[in-house]
C-alpha cells in the first residue's frame, strides 16, 4: 500500500466544506485528507468525468446483533441471493439479511464506508460486537436500546434524574456503545403484560410515568452528557394509521431541551415514514408526511431518517415486540418474538411489500414525500431502515426517485391508484442535485452522528472516499438507470486512504473500527449499590459479566467525554 | 503456579445453562469449586486434568504414535486439503472464536461445515424457520413467569441448576415468593426427578405428543374434542391445564429431547410453538428449548451470521448451501458423501448411530480436543487443545442466546494451544 | 429364551455429565453408560436381576449391557444413557432432517448370561 494518493480532477461535491461539483484534487496520506502536496511514490486515481463524495455513511442500519435470528429464521431469503467467495473476499448471503461479510462488501461496493447499528439491548451487546467483528469495509458503531430499560423507568419514576444520568454514562462505556436508542418508550415493558401503549401520555404498566416522560428525560440526559449523537427515537405507535399525531407530540416535546454545545438538534425521529401516517383505519389510511415535513421546516431540533419502503419481499425486525405481533395478525406470517430481561422486547415478521396494494403504495409515497418536501437535506436522510422497508442495497434506486422526477412517474404509473388521492408525491416537482444527495446520504448522518472526521473531505478529514461513474456536466436524469448504475457500483471506493473497491468490485478486504462514547467519571456510590441489587435479584448474569470487554472492539475509537 | 487464587463470577462451561456465579479456588493446578457448583460442574473442574489427550498424535502403521504440534498441523492440512468434500463437525463444546475460524476452514477446502444440534436441537430449527418461536431471556421466567411447563425434558438431571437459577425457585421482580408463585407442569413419558417436583404430571403414551399438543392446541382454539382421553392422559386433566394456560400472566413452556428426539420431531416442535403463538390471544405466553451443550447456541449463532444458515452448510459450490437431511452429518457419513472429517470438541463415534460412526473411522479424520473421546481413539490425526471456559476464554451463548464470556483460570500445560490458534494454524497450512 | 417387547427411550443423565468429565477411557462411565433401565415386573418376566447383563436388540443391532431396575418406569420402556452402547442399536434415518429417531425405539430385551459387554475401545476396534 501506498501511503500516498491523489485523486485527480473529479467533480467534487463536499457539503459540508460548502464544494458543490468543483473539479478539483483530493490529497491523501497516511489515510487521512491533507493539504496538496509533491514528490513520488504516489498512487494517482484518475476521476476525470466522475463524481467524487465523502464515504458514505448510514445512521440506520440494522446490520448485527438481533438480527441474526432472522437469519436463522428465513432460508427462502438466502436462498434467492448465494455470494460465493473470491480471492480477496469470503462467500455468504445477501438479500434482506445477508450475512455479515456480505453485508460489509455490499456497502463498500456502494461507496459507503460507515454505518451504525441502531438497536442493540445490553444484555447481547457482545453478540452485536461479535458480528461486528466480522463484518468488514466499513467504520461502525452500536446504539443502545435503553426506552424500557429497569432502571431508566424506575430512575424516572422515583424522580432520580442524576442517577439516570449516571446510569446512561455507566452503561453506555460498559457496553462500549456509540449512542442512546428509545424504542417505543415504555411500550416494550407494557408488553410483557400483553398491552401496548398508544400515545404519548399512556401509563407504562407498572411504573406510572409515560411515554412522554421516557423521550424527554433521556433526551435531556443525552444532551447533559454531550453525546456525540442526539437521542435517537424509534416512536410509539409505529406503523398504525394516524400515528403522525403521537410523531409530533414528540417532537414537540423535546422543543424546549437545550442542545448540547455546538448544536441545534436534539432529536433523531427514527425511519420517520412508518410514523407519519393520516387517517384512522386501514380503510382511510392516507399520508400524513406533510405534516410532519411543515414541522420540520419549521424547527431546527430534528433530523430524521425516512425508512424508505422498497417494493419487494423482505423481513421486519425491530425491537418494538407489540408491533411485530401486530403485524403477524395483520399479516398471518411467521412470527418470532423475544423479551430480554429488564431491557427490551423484539419481533421479527416477513413483509412483501406489494405494488398494487394501497397501504404499501402510500408508505411508499410518504418516504419520497418527506425527502421531497423538507426543505434542507441536512434534516432528512436516505435509508430503508434495513431490512424493514427493503434492503440497503436499493439506496441507489432511492437516489435516483430523488433525482429524477422520470423515475418517480414512471412508478406512480405502477402502483395503486391512492398514489394521488392519498398522497400528494405525484405533483411535487423538486429534484434532488447531486450536493443534495451527498448531504443526504453521507454530510448530513455525519454531522447528526457527531462524526467530525467523516462526511466531508477536508483536511483532517478521515480518507474515507466514494468515487462513482457519474459526469455531473452530462447528468441527464430522464436515463436514471445510469444513476442507479453509478450508485450501485463505485468506481473507486477509498477506505483509510486505500483503494478497496474497484468497478463495484471489491478488490481488498478491511477491517474499520467501531466507535464508542468512552464517558470520564467518578463512580456513584450509590448507583453502584443499585446496580449490585438489581443484577443480583432481578438479571441471571453476574454483574461482572455484563461487561463488554474491549476484546470484543480489535480496532476500537474511543469517544472520550468528561462528565462533570 | 504454587500461589492459591480465588476466582469469581466464573462461568462453567458445561450446559447451557451457562451459570456464571461461581467462586472457584485454584492452587497447584488443582482446581475446587468453592459453591453453587452443581455436582457436573463440580466434576468437570476437579477432573479437568483427568483423560486428556496427552500429545498430539498421529496413526502410523495402525498404531498412534507421539508427534510434534507442527508435524500434526502439517498432517492436518494436508487431509483436508486433499479431500473432495471433508466435514467439519463438532463446535458446540468450544468457544465461539474457534467455531469462526471452523467456518473458514470450511469455506476454504470447498467442505461441509455441521454442529451438533445436527442430532439434538435440530428439529427445532427446523420448526423455528416453519413457523416462528416466541422467546425470552430467563431472566424473564425467573422475573414473571407464574407458569411454568417442563415437555420432554428432565432439568434435574440435565441442567441441574435450572431450577434453582431460572425456573422454579428464584425469586424475581415479579414473583416475590418464588416457587410458591409458580405452577410447575411436567410432561414426560416416565417419573423422573422433575416430574416427582411438579404440581402436575402429565405422564404421556411414548410417541403421542404431538396428538396432545395438538389437542390442547385446540382447546385453546374453541374447539370441542370428544375424547376420553388423549396420549393417555384423562381429557379433565388436559382441560385444567389448557384453563391455567389462558389464565397465567406470563407462562413458559422449556422442552428437550423428548420431544425433539421422539416420533415426529420437527412436528412436535412446530405443534409447541404454534400453541405458545396461539396463547396470545389470551395472555403472554414463551418457550425456551433446553439447549445441551454449553455453546451449542454459539455455534448456530457463528453459522448464522457467516454464512446465513444455522447447521448443515455445504460449501461444495463456494458459496453455502442449506438443507437439513442433505448436509447434516449422519446422513453424510451413512451415505458415505465425504472423504474426510476434522472434528473438534465433540465425540460423534460415541453418539451416532453405527453405520455412520463405523464410515467415520474408516475415512481420514483429525480430532482436536482437550479429552481423550471415543473419535479420538480412532483418528488418523490427535492435536490437544486447552479446555475452554478452564485454560483459555472466549464466548459463549447461554441457552437463551445471552452471550457470556468464559474465564480463563488456569495455564494450559505447556504446548497446547486454545484450538482457536490450531484452528488458525491449519488455515494457513491449507 | 424369553425375549421382552420394549420401547427404548435414550437420554442424558447427571450421572454421565459427571462420569464423562473423569473421562470417557474410565472405569465410572463405562459402568455408568453401559446400561439399561427397566421396570422390576419387566425384569422377573424375562428373569432377570440388578446387575445380570442382557442383550438389548433393535432392527438396527443389538448390544449387551448391564440390566438396572427403576421405580420410575413404566412396564414396557426401558431407558438407556445415550452413548456409545445406544449408537450401536440407533436408527439411521433421519426422516430429512439430519436426525435419527432417538426415543421411541422399538426393542427386545432378553437375558444374556455371560455375555461380554464392549468397552469402547472394542466399540471402535469393531468399527474399524
Amino acid at each position: 500500500m501506498k501511503s500516498r494518493m491523489i485523486i485527480k480532477n473529479g467533480y467534487v461535491y463536499d457539503p459540508i466544506n460548502k464544494i458543490n461539483g468543483e473539479k478539483m484534487d483530493i490529497y491523501i496520506e497516511n489515510g487521512k485528507i491533507v493539504e496538496e502536496f509533491t514528490g513520488n511514490s504516489t498512487e494517482i486515481i484518475n476521476a476525470e468525468g466522475k463524481t467524487v463524495m465523502p464515504g458514505g455513511v448510514d445512521i440506520h442500519s440494522h446490520i448485527a446483533g438481533k438480527l441474526n435470528s432472522a437469519r436463522v429464521f428465513r432460508p427462502e431469503d438466502h436462498r434467492t441471493d448465494p455470494v460465493p467467495k473470491t480471492s480477496v473476499t469470503r462467500s455468504g448471503v445477501g438479500y434482506s439479511l445477508p450475512s455479515t461479510f456480505v453485508t460489509g462488501y455490499r456497502y463498500s461496493a456502494m461507496g459507503y464506508t460507515t454505518v451504525f447499528e441502531p438497536a442493540v439491548t445490553p444484555l447481547e451487546a457482545k453478540h452485536a460486537h461479535e458480528e461486528l467483528i466480522d463484518t468488514p469495509m466499513i467504520d461502525k458503531g452500536i446504539f443502545v436500546c435503553v426506552g424500557n430499560n429497569y432502571f431508566v423507568l424506575k430512575y424516572i419514576k422515583e424522580g432520580e434524574y442524576e442517577k439516570l444520568k449516571h446510569f446512561i454514562a455507566w452503561l453506555l462505556k460498559t457496553v462500549k456503545g456509540y449512542s442512546l436508542k428509545v424504542v417505543n418508550p415504555g411500550g416494550q415493558e407494557t408488553w410483557k403484560w400483553g398491552k401496548n401503549v398508544n400515545n404519548l401520555d399512556d401509563k407504562v404498566k407498572g411504573y406510572d410515568i409515560t411515554p412522554r416522560d421516557i423521550v424527554t428525560n433521556l433526551t435531556k440526559v443525552n444532551e447533559e452528557l454531550n453525546f456525540p449523537h442526539t437521542n435517537h427515537v424509534h416512536c410509539n405507535n409505529l406503523g398504525s394509521p394516524g400515528n403522525y399525531e403521537v410523531t409530533l407530540e414528540t417532537m414537540k416535546a423535546v422543543e424546549g431541551i437545550k442542545p448540547k454545545k455546538g448544536r441545534k438538534n436534539v432529536l433523531h425521529i427514527a425511519h420517520s415514514q412508518f410514523n407519519s401516517y393520516a387517517g384512522e383505519n386501514w380503510g382511510n389510511f392516507s399520508s400524513g408526511a406533510a405534516e410532519i415535513a411543515e414541522y420540520l421546516n419549521k424547527h431546527g431540533h430534528i433530523t430524521t431518517c425516512i425508512g424508505q419502503v422498497i417494493f419487494t419481499n423482505t423481513t421486519t425486525i425491530t425491537s418494538d415486540g407489540p408491533w411485530q405481533y401486530r403485524l403477524y395478525l395483520l399479516t398471518k406470517n411467521k412470527w418470532a418474538g423475544a423479551d430480554t430481561e429488564l431491557e427490551t422486547s423484539g419481533g421479527i415478521v416477513p413483509y412483501i411489500f406489494k405494488k398494487k396494494n394501497p397501504v404499501n403504495t402510500i408508505q411508499w409515497a410518504i418516504g419520497l414525500e418527506l425527502m421531497l418536501l423538507t426543505k434542507e437535506p441536512w434534516k432528512v436522510f436516505i435509508g430503508t431502515d434495513h431490512p424493514n422497508g427493503g434492503p440497503f442495497t436499493f439506496y441507489p434506486l432511492i437516489i435516483a426517485w430523488l433525482m429524477s422526477r422520470k423515475a418517480r412517474e414512471e412508478m406512480i404509473q405502477k402502483v395503486h391508484k391512492v398514489v394521488h388521492s392519498r398522497t400528494q408525491l405525484a405533483s411535487i416537482d423538486r429534484e434532488y442535485s447531486l450536493f443534495e444527495v451527498a448531504v443526504c446520504t453521507r454530510a448530513g448522518t455525519a454531522k447528526a452522528l457527531g462524526l467530525s472526521e467523516k462526511g466531508h473531505l477536508g483536511v483532517g478529514a478521515d480518507a474515507d472516499v466514494a468515487i462513482y461513474n457519474l459526469n455531473p456536466e452530462k447528468l441527464d436524469r430522464g436515463n436514471y438507470n445510469e444513476i442507479i448504475k453509478a450508485f450501485s457500483r463505485a468506481a473507486y471506493t477509498i477506505k483509510d486512504g486505500e483503494v478497496v473497491v474497484k468497478d463495484g468490485e471489491v478488490v481488498k478486504e478491511v477491517y474499520g473500527k467501531t466507535y464508542w462514547t468512552n464517558f470520564q467519571y467518578t463512580e456513584d456510590e450509590e448507583l453502584r449499590e443499585d446496580l449490585e441489587k438489581v443484577f443480583r435479584d432481578y438479571y441471571t448474569v453476574s454483574l461482572s459479566n455484563f461487561e463488554v470487554p474491549l476484546t470484543y472492539l480489535p480496532n476500537n475509537k474511543p469517544i472520550k467525554i468528561e462528565v462533570k | 503456579m504454587k500461589m492459591k487464587q480465588v476466582f469469581k463470577d466464573v462461568v462453567c462451561s458445561f450446559c447451557g445453562c451457562l451459570c456464571d456465579n461461581l467462586e472457584i479456588e485454584v492452587e497447584n493446578g488443582e482446581i475446587r469449586p468453592l459453591s453453587k457448583a452443581c455436582t457436573v460442574s463440580r466434576s468437570r473442574f476437579v477432573n479437568y486434568n483427568r483423560d486428556r489427550v496427552p500429545y498430539p498424535m498421529m496413526k502410523i502403521n495402525g498404531k498412534h504414535e507421539r508427534v510434534s504440534l507442527e508435524e500434526s498441523i502439517k498432517k492436518a492440512a494436508e487431509i483436508l486439503r486433499n479431500a473432495d468434500r471433508p466435514l467439519i463437525y463438532g463446535l458446540s463444546s468450544t468457544t465461539c472464536e474457534t467455531q469462526r475460524k471452523c467456518v473458514e476452514i470450511a469455506e476454504k477446502t470447498g467442505g461441509i461445515i455441521d454442529q451438533t444440534a445436527t442430532v439434538c436441537h435440530a428439529p427445532t430449527v427446523v420448526a423455528f424457520q416453519e413457523t416462528g418461536e416466541i422467546h425470552a431471556t430467563l431472566g424473564e421466567i425467573k422475573n414473571r413467569s407464574d407458569l411454568v411447563i417442563f415437555w420432554g425434558c428432565n432439568p434435574l438431571q440435565a441442567h441441574l441448576n435450572h431450577f434453582v437459577r431460572y425456573s422454579v425457585f428464584p425469586k424475581g421482580m415479579y414473583t416475590e415468593k418464588g416457587r410458591k408463585e409458580r405452577y410447575i407442569v411436567a410432561v414426560d413419558v416416565r417419573e423422573t426427578r422433575t416430574t416427582k417436583l411438579a404440581d402436575m404430571f402429565l405422564k404421556i403414551t411414548p410417541g403421542k405428543d404431538f396428538e396432545l399438543l395438538s389437542v390442547i392446541r385446540a382447546l385453546v382454539n374453541g374447539a370441542k374434542i370428544n375424547a376420553e382421553e388423549v396420549a393417555g392422559v384423562s381429557m379433565n386433566k388436559i382441560k385444567e391445564l389448557v384453563e391455567k394456560m389462558k389464565n397465567c400472566r406470563y407462562g413458559v413452556i422449556f422442552f428437550g429431547l423428548g420431544l425433539t428426539m421422539s416420533r415426529g420431531k420437527h412436528y412436535n416442535i412446530i405443534a409447541t410453538l404454534n400453541l405458545v403463538r396461539d396463547l396470545h390471544k389470551y395472555t403472554r405466553f414463551v418457550v425456551i428449548p433446553m439447549r445441551g451443550h454449553f455453546n451449542v447456541k454459539g455455534a448456530g449463532m457463528v453459522l448464522a451470521w457467516q454464512t446465513g444458515y444455522p447447521y448443515a452448510v455445504d460449501f461444495t459450490r463456494g458459496y453455502p448451501r442449506y438443507n437439513p437431511g442433505e448436509y447434516a452429518a449422519v446422513n453424510l457419513l451413512v451415505n458415505r458423501e465425504v472423504d474426510a472429517a476434522l472434528i473438534v470438541a465433540s465425540d460423534p463415534v460415541a453418539t451416532f448411530p453405527s453405520p455412520a460412526a463405523k464410515y467415520l473411522t474408516q475415512i481420514p479424520t483429525i480430532v482436536v480436543d482437550p479429552k481423550i473421546s471415543m473419535t479420538s481413539l480412532t483418528a488418523d490425526v490427535v492435536i490437544p487443545c486447552a479446555l475452554a471456559g478452564i485454560e483459555t476464554e472466549g464466548t459463549a451463548y447461554r441457552m437463551d442466546g445471552v452471550p457470556i464470556r468464559l474465564k480463563k483460570l488456569i495455564e494450559p500445560k505447556e504446548g497446547v494451544l486454545p484450538d482457536e490458534e490450531i484452528m488458525e494454524k491449519i488455515l494457513k497450512r491449507i | 429364551m424369553k425375549k421382552l417387547e420394549a420401547v427404548l427411550i435414550t437420554g442424558r443423565t447427571d450421572k454421565q455429565g459427571e462420569t464423562l468429565e473423569i473421562g470417557k477411557t474410565s472405569k465410572e462411565y463405562f459402568e455408568h453408560l453401559s446400561t439399561v433401565q427397566m421396570n422390576q415386573q419387566d425384569m422377573s418376566e424375562i428373569n432377570v436381576k440388578e446387575g445380570d447383563t442382557v442383550k438389548v436388540e433393535t432392527e438396527y443391532g443389538s448390544v449387551a449391557v448391564k440390566c438396572k431396575a427403576s421405580r420410575e418406569i413404566d412396564r414396557g420402556i426401558i431407558f438407556m444413557p445415550y452413548g456409545p452402547w445406544t449408537s450401536l442399536i440407533s436408527p439411521v434415518d433421519t426422516e430429512g432432517i439430519s436426525m435419527p429417531s432417538f426415543k421411541g425405539i422399538k426393542a427386545k430385551v432378553y437375558k444374556a448370561s455371560g455375555e461380554r459387554i464392549l468397552t469402547i475401545q472394542e466399540i471402535v476396534e469393531g468399527y474399524e
